[in-house]
C-alpha cells in the first residue's frame, strides 16, 4: 500500500520532499510542554482607590473620617488603617494583614503624574504615559516567558492592549472553555471525533506543510505575523485539553474569585502565564468612605482567595502578585463626602522573588510623594527621585527577567540608568 | 536617521538581493521645518497651547493648526508656523534664543518647562536657531526628490480579488458573475460602479450599522433600553406601552406569555437600533454625512414610536406597522414634564420641536455616556472630539510635572493651572453644551437643566474659542452640531471611521520617540497614510459628504489593496515602513458567520452568545474592543468551526444534482485518486474550484497549491484504505438533513466523502479564509 500511495502521488505530480521549517512551526510544535510558571497576576482596583484605607494610612489633616491617626494599626514593618469595624463584606485589612503582610511589599509614594483614568489605566499598565502602542506588563510577559501558551495572557478588562506581541485571551465564562477544549471531537464528546485519528493527522501535515511554504515565501510584515499567529493558536490550542480537569464545577459568586478560578485553572493547566485581573466602581467621587469599605474588602478577598487556592493547587510559590489601580484619592472630601482623583498612590507586591514584610517609599503627611533615593531606596525630598509607573515597570521587568528580552527592548521605558530601582525586590 | 545614513552603505554590501528590493528609509534632506521641527515639537507641544482658544492664544506667538483647515491651505499654515517660529527663534534675550529658554520654563513661560535641555526635541530646536540664524534657509516644506514611491515594491491585489475582497466585506457575499464579467472587461475601473450596487443592498446597512457601532457603542446602553432611553420623567405614560398591549388574541397562556416576551424585547432592540438606523438612513439616501451631527430629526420603529408617543401620526408612514424594526424620521416635540412648572425638566424651544443634532442629541448617545456630579460632562465632550473630529483628549494628556502639587495650590486647577488648562479650555466649553441634559438620577432621566445654572468654575459653553450665544443655549448641541460640520477635521475623521470599518484598525499616529532608530520610516509611513486620508477627504467634501464615496476611494488605494512584497524584506527600516501595510485582519465573530452563508450558503450559527465573546467579540458595554490576533481558545474555535461545517456541508452538497452543487459541481463522491489519470485531472480541477470558492484563490489545477491539497486527499483515502476498522458510510453526526430518518445513511466505501471532509477541513482553516 505504501508503495501505491507513492505511486498515487506521482500520479498527482506530488514529490516527497522534507518539508521546510519555520522557527514559528518549531515554536508551535513544543505545544505539548506545559508552562509552569512563573506566573503573573495584576489585579486592578478600578476607579482609583484610597491608599489612606489601606497601605498609607494617615489619620491627620482630616484626611480619613473613620480613623485617628492613634488608630493606625502595624504588622511587622506594615503601618496599615484599621477597618474591621467598617468593612462591607470581604476582607479586613486586619485579617489580610495578619494572613499576608509577612510576604506582601508595599511601596508608597507613587506619582502617576496624571489625574484621569484613561491615561493613568494606560501609565499604570505599561510604564508608558504617552504612548497607545505599549503592551501591558501583563502581556509582555507572557509573550516573552509563554508563547506557546494558548491562553498566555488572560484578561477581564482595565487596560489590556498587547502591543502586539501576544494574543489577548478574555474568558468570560470558565464553562465556556470546557466547550472549546476538545475541538476536534463533535460537541466536545471523547467519543465522537470528527475525523478518524489518520485523517485529522493528515490535515495537520498539510496545514504544517502549506505554513512552511507560506513563512518561505516574502510577506508584508502585518501578513507574516497574522499566519504565525494564526498557525500557533490552532496548534497550540490543542493543549486546552489540559485546563478541563481545573474547571472547577462550581464558581464562586464574587466577581473577583471568579476570575481568580479561570486564570489558575489556566495556570495550573499549564496553558496561562499571565492574568489580568480587574472590579471597577472605586471612583468614589460621592461617599468615598462607604464606597472604599465595600470594595478594598472585596479586592483584598479576592487577592486571598488567589493566593490560597493556589495554596491549594500547589502553584503559590510560582505566583508573582501586583495589586494597583490607576490613581489614588484626594486628601479631602468633596462636598458629596467624596474624594476626587489624586495622582500619587501605592502599590502591592507579593509572590516569587519579593522580600515580604517590607515598605519602601513614603507619603507625607498631607498625601504628597516623597522623593526617593533609587540606590538606598530611603526618602531623600532634596535628591531624591519621583517615582513613576516607569521605575515600577523597568523594576519589574528584571524581576521578570525579560528586561533584555527583545519584546522588551522593542518598548523601552527610557528610565535613565541613575534612576532605576536598585535591589527594589530585597 | 541612523537607518537614512546607513542605507547607501547597506546597498552598496548587500549586492543585487538588495539592489532589487524596494529602496530603505526615504531620507528627508531638506525638510527641517516639516519633519523635524514641526512635526516632532511645533505639532507636539508648541501648538497644544499656541493656538486659537488655546491657553497660549494671547501670547505674541501664535500658531495654525494644519489640520483644522483645508487641505489646499495647509501648505501655507506650516509656512506661517515657520515664520512664526524662526522669528521667536532668532528673538534674543540675554544672549540667548528666547525660544530656547521659554521651552526650558525660563523667561516667565506660561506652559513652563515643556522640554528638558537634554532631549532630542530641545536639539532641534537648537538646530532651528542655528539655521534661523544663518539667514532662514531650508525652512519651506519641500518633499525628498529622492524618496522612491512609498508601494514601490509591493504587489497589489489582482483586480478579482480585490472585488472578491470588497464584496465579502461589504456585503457578506461573493461577487456575482455580472461583476466578475465588469472587472474581468475594465480592470478596476470598473469596482466603483460595482460598488455603487453593493452599497444598496441590505446586507451592506447591516455591516454598516454593526460596522459604526463598533465606534460609536451605542447599543452598549445598560439596563433595559425602555427605561434607559425613555425617561420616566418625559415619557412615563407611553414608555412601558407593550406592557398593556393586547395580546389576548393569543389563547395560549404560554404563547401569550411568550409574545409578551417577544413583544418587549423587540422594542427595546428597536429603541438601541435607532442611532445605527440614522446612520444607515443618511447613507442609504446618500445625504451629506454631517447629518449624523445635524440632522433635525431621528428615526424610530413602530415599536419605539409607541415608546416616544408619537405612533398614531407616524403609522400610516409605516409599510407594516407590525413589523418591529422598520423605522421612518420623526421630529420629536420638545420635552414635557410630568410636573407642568418645572423649570428645570421643561425644555425650552423657540420652535416647539426637540432640538435634534444628529447622533449628538440622541438619548441613546447621551446615555452611553452619561455625566455624574463630578464629570460634569467630560466624558461627552471627550467621546464627542474622539468620534467626530479624531482627537483623542486623553491620549494628549500631557504629563503634569507635579500633579498633585497642581492640585492643591489652585483653587480651580482647570482654569488656573496651566497644565490643566492645556486640556481643559478645550474640553470645558464642549461640556458646557451639553449642560443642559443633566440628569443621572432615578429612572434614568437625560435630559434636565441643572439647578443654580451650569457650573461657573469651568470654562463656559462654546467651542474651539467661540463662545455659545445665550439665545442658542436651547440649541447648543445643534450650534455645535452646525460648526462640526464645517470642521474640516470632520471630514478627516470620518474617512479614519471608514479605514477602521474596512481594516479593523485605526490609523496611524505620528510616531513618538525621536531617539528610536526606525522613527524616520514610521514618520514615513504616518505620513504616507495621512496624505492618503487627506486625499480622501477632500472627495468626499467635494462630494458633499457622500460616505460611499469614502468607501469606493478607499478601497481602491494602495493601502487596501496591498497584497505582498516582489521582494524579501530585509531591511528594518522598510520593514517599519510597511509595518501596518496590507489588510490581514481576522475576521469578527460576525464577519466569519457572513463568509460562511456566502461560500456554503448557510451560517454556522454558533459564533453568537459566550462563544462570540470567546472569539474577541465585543458586548459594547465592558468589552469595547474587538480582538484582532487569535488567542489559543480562539484557535480551537477555528478548529471546532472547520471541523463542524464541513461536517455539514460535504455530504449534503454531494447529495444535491451537481448542478446545484456550490461545492463539487465538476465531481462525483466515488472517485478515487490514482485510478485514472482523467479522474486525477478532474479531482484537480475540483480542488482548484474549492480553492477559488473558499480562499479566493487562482490556483491552476497543475500548481503547487492545488498538488497539496490531492495530496492530502489522496493521502486520507490511501489511509483509509490501509487501516482495516474504517466505516464504510459517513460518520452519523455529518449526515445532511435529519440523521436518524430513513434514507439519511451516506455510504461512503472508499473513505472519499470524508477525505473531501477533510479537504474542506483543511481550507477552512488556512488564513485565506479566517483572515480579510
Amino acid at each position: 500500500m505504501r508503495r501505491d500511495f507513492l505511486k498515487l502521488c506521482g500520479l498527482a505530480g506530488l514529490g516527497l520532499a522534507l518539508p521546510l521549517r519555520h522557527p514559528d512551526t518549531r515554536a508551535a510544535d513544543k505545544k505539548d510542554e506545559p508552562y509552569t510558571g512563573p506566573y503573573y497576576v495584576v489585579f486592578n482596583a478600578s476607579g482609583g482607590w484610597d491608599t489612606t484605607y489601606l497601605m498609607d494610612p494617615k489619620g491627620v489633616h482630616d484626611i480619613n473620617r473613620l480613623y485617628k491617626h492613634g488608630d493606625i494599626l502595624t504588622h511587622g514593618n506594615h503601618a496599615f488603617a484599621p477597618n474591621k469595624k467598617d468593612a462591607q463584606g470581604g476582607m479586613c485589612n486586619e485579617d489580610f494583614y495578619k494572613e499576608f503582610g509577612d510576604e506582601l511589599f508595599t511601596f508608597n509614594g507613587l506619582d502617576y503624574s496624571v489625574n484621569n483614568h484613561s491615561p493613568g489605566a494606560r501609565y499604570m499598565a505599561t510604564g508608558k504615559l504617552d504612548s497607545l502602542a505599549y503592551p501591558t506588563f501583563a502581556a509582555l510577559v507572557a509573550a516573552c516567558r509563554g508563547p506557546d501558551c494558548p491562553l498566555a495572557y488572560l484578561t477581564f478588562g482595565n487596560y489590556s492592549a498587547t502591543g502586539g506581541v501576544v494574543a489577548m485571551a478574555r474568558v468570560p465564562y470558565v464553562q465556556s472553555l470546557k466547550k472549546i477544549a476538545l475541538a476536534d471531537n463533535v460537541e466536545g464528546n471523547p467519543k465522537a471525533a470528527y475525523h478518524d485519528p489518520f485523517a485529522l493527522n493528515r490535515i495537520e501535515e498539510a496545514l504544517k506543510e502549506q505554513h512552511a511554504v507560506v513563512a518561505a515565501t516574502p510577506q508584508l510584515p502585518r501578513a507574516e505575523r497574522g499566519e504565525n499567529m494564526l498557525y500557533a493558536a490552532q496548534a497550540n490550542s490543542k493543549a486546552l485539553q489540559r485546563v478541563v480537569p481545573f474547571i472547577p464545577d462550581k464558581l464562586p459568586k464574587e466577581r473577583l474569585n471568579q476570575q481568580v478560578e479561570i486564570a489558575l485553572a489556566t495556570f495550573k493547566a499549564g496553558v496561562g502565564v499571565s492574568a489580568n485581573l480587574d472590579i471597577g466602581q472605586f471612583d468614589s467621587h460621592a461617599n468615598n468612605d462607604k464606597d472604599q469599605m465595600k470594595l478594598i474588602p472585596e479586592f483584598l478577598a479576592g487577592i486571598a482567595h488567589l493566593m490560597r487556592r493556589a495554596g491549594e493547587l500547589k502553584i503559590r510559590e510560582q505566583l508573582v502578585v501586583v495589586v494597583q489601580s490607576e490613581m489614588g484619592r484626594t486628601p479631602n472630601y468633596n462636598q458629596g463626602n467624596g474624594k476626587d482623583h489624586w495622582s500619587i498612590g501605592s502599590i502591592l507586591f507579593l509572590g516569587r522573588g519579593i522580600k515580604g514584610n517590607r515598605v519602601v517609599g513614603a507619603t507625607d503627611d498631607k498625601q504628597f510623594a516623597v522623593p526617593l533615593d533609587p540606590v538606598t531606596l530611603k526618602a531623600d525630598k532634596a535628591k531624591g527621585t519621583k517615582i513613576r509607573p516607569e521605575h515600577v515597570h523597568e523594576a519589574l521587568r528584571e524581576l521578570a527577567g525579560i528586561a533584555e528580552h527583545p519584546h522588551a527592548k522593542k518598548f523601552p521605558l527610557g528610565v535613565p540608568e541613575k534612576e532605576k530601582l536598585v535591589k527594589f525586590w530585597g | 536617521m541612523l537607518c537614512a545614513r546607513l542605507a547607501p552603505l547597506l546597498l552598496f554590501f548587500a549586492g543585487p538581493l538588495f539592489a532589487q528590493a524596494p529602496a530603505t528609509c526615504a531620507a528627508v534632506v531638506d525638510n527641517f521645518f516639516a519633519d523635524e521641527v514641526w512635526a516632532k515639537v511645533g505639532s507636539q507641544k508648541c501648538l497644544t497651547c499656541h493656538k486659537k482658544g488655546g491657553d497660549g492664544a494671547d501670547s505674541k506667538f501664535g500658531l495654525v493648526d494644519p489640520k483644522k483647515v483645508d487641505a489646499a491651505a495647509k501648505d501655507d499654515a506650516l509656512r506661517q508656523n515657520a515664520a512664526a517660529m524662526a522669528a521667536i527663534a532668532v528673538s534674543k534675550e540675554n544672549g540667548k534664543s528666547r525660544m530656547l529658554q521659554k521651552v526650558v520654563g525660563e523667561l516667565d513661560h506660561g506652559g513652563k518647562d515643556v522640554l528638558r535641555a537634554d532631549s532630542p526635541e530641545y536639539r532641534i530646536l537648537a538646530e532651528f536657531v542655528r539655521r534661523s540664524e544663518g539667514g532662514g534657509k531650508a525652512l519651506q516644506p519641500t518633499p525628498d526628490p529622492k524618496a522612491p514611491p512609498f508601494f514601490q515594491g509591493v504587489a497589489m491585489l489582482d483586480d478579482q480579488r480585490l472585488l472578491r475582497r470588497a464584496t465579502l466585506s461589504l456585503a457578506g457575499r461573493l461577487p456575482t458573475d455580472a461583476e466578475r464579467a465588469a472587472v474581468t472587461k475594465n480592470g478596476i475601473k470598473a469596482i466603483p460602479a460595482v460598488l455603487d450596487g453593493v452599497m444598496t443592498e441590505d446586507a451592506f446597512f447591516e455591516r454598516l450599522r454593526e460596522a459604526f457601532n463598533d465606534i460609536f457603542l451605542t447599543i452598549g446602553l445598560t439596563d433595559n433600553a425602555d427605561t434607559a432611553v425613555l425617561a420616566y420623567d418625559h415619557f412615563e405614560k407611553t414608555r412601558l406601552w407593550y406592557q398593556k398591549h393586547d395580546l389576548s388574541h393569543i389563547k395560549d397562556e404560554k404563547a401569550r406569555q411568550q409574545a409578551g416576551y417577544k413583544l418587549a424585547n423587540d422594542y427595546r432592540k428597536a429603541l438601541l437600533g435607532e442611532p445605527m438606523k440614522l446612520i444607515e438612513f443618511i447613507v442609504r439616501n446618500n445625504r451629506p454625512f454631517t447629518e449624523i451631527v445635524t440632522a433635525d430629526y431621528i428615526l424610530v420603529s413602530a415599536y419605539s414610536a409607541r415608546g416616544y408617543g408619537v405612533f398614531d401620526e407616524l403609522k400610516d408612514k409605516f409599510k407594516n406597522p407590525d413589523d418591529p424594526f422598520e423605522y421612518v424620521p420623526v421630529k420629536l416635540k420638545a420635552l414635557r414634564s410630568r410636573d407642568k412648572n418645572s423649570k428645570e425638566a421643561n425644555q425650552d424651544s423657540l420652535t416647539g420641536n426637540y432640538p435634534h443634532a444628529g447622533l449628538l442629541s440622541t438619548f441613546q448617545y447621551l446615555g452611553r455616556y452619561p455625566t455624574t456630579e463630578t464629570n460634569r460632562n467630560r466624558l461627552r465632550a471627550r467621546m464627542y472630539y474622539q468620534h467626530f473630529l479624531g482627537v483623542d483628549v486623553l491620549e494628549l494628556a500631557a504629563r503634569v510635572s507635579d500633579a498633585a502639587a497642581t492640585t492643591a495650590k489652585y483653587k480651580v486647577p482647570t482654569m488656573e493651572a496651566a497644565e490643566c488648562v492645556v486640556c481643559h479650555r478645550t474640553l470645558d466649553p464642549v461640556a458646557g453644551l451639553f449642560q443642559d441634559y443633566w440628569r443621572f438620577d432615578a429612572n434614568f432621566s437625560i435630559y434636565g437643566k441643572r439647578k443654580g445654572g451650569w457650573f461657573t468654575d469651568m470654562f463656559g459653553a462654546g467651542f474651539e474659542g467661540e463662545d455659545l450665544p445665550k439665545g442658542d443655549r436651547w440649541r447648543a448641541l445643534q450650534w455645535l452640531g452646525e460648526r462640526t460640520a464645517k470642521d474640516p477635521r470632520f471630514a478627516t475623521t470620518m474617512v479614519e471611521h471608514v479605514y477602521y470599518v474596512l481594516t479593523g484598525r485605526k490609523v496611524l499616529l505620528p510616531p513618538k520617540g525621536l531617539d528610536d532608530p526606525l522613527y524616520a520610516a514610521r514618520a514615513r509611513a504616518y505620513s504616507e497614510q495621512r496624505k492618503q486620508v487627506e486625499a480622501i477627504a477632500s472627495k468626499f467634501a467635494s462630494s458633499g459628504f457622500n460616505l460611499k464615496v469614502v468607501f469606493k476611494e478607499w478601497v481602491q488605494t494602495d493601502f487596501y489593496r496591498a497584497d505582498g512584497p516582489t521582494t524579501a524584506i530585509k531591511d528594518a527600516c522598510r520593514k517599519a515602513e510597511l509595518e501596518d501595510i496590507g489588510l490581514t485582519r481576522m475576521l469578527s465573530p460576525e464577519q466569519l458567520e457572513r463568509k460562511i452563508e456566502a461560500v456554503f450558503g448557510e451560517r454556522w450559527n454558533k459564533l453568537q452568545g459566550d462563544l462570540a465573546m470567546l472569539y474577541g467579540g465585543i458586548d459594547s458595554k465592558e468589552v469595547t474592543e474587538r480582538a484582532s490576533d487569535p488567542s489559543g481558545a480562539m484557535g480551537a474555535i477555528q478548529r471546532i468551526m472547520s471541523n463542524d461545517v464541513a461536517c455539514k456541508v460535504v455530504a449534503t452538497d454531494f447529495r444535491k444534482p451537481p448542478a446545484e452543487r456550490r461545492l463539487f459541481p465538476d465531481v462525483e463522491p466515488d472517485m478515487r485518486p490514482g485510478v485514472s489519470a482523467n479522474d486525477n485531472k478532474k479531482l484537480r480541477a475540483a480542488m482548484a474550484h474549492l480553492h477559488q470558492r473558499i480562499l479566493g484563490r487562482n490556483d491552476d489545477a497543475e500548481s503547487a497549491e492545488v498538488k497539496r491539497t490531492f495530496k492530502l486527499f489522496a493521502s486520507v483515502v490511501n489511509d483509509a484504505a490501509e487501516a482495516k476498522t474504517v466505516d464504510k458510510q459517513e460518520s452519523y453526526f455529518c449526515r445532511p438533513g435529519n440523521k436518524d430518518a430513513p434514507g439519511s445513511r451516506v455510504e461512503d466505501p472508499h473513505y472519499t466523502i470524508r477525505a473531501w471532509r477533510a479537504v474542506v477541513t483543511y481550507l477552512l482553516r488556512r488564513s485565506e479564509f479566517l483572515y480579510e
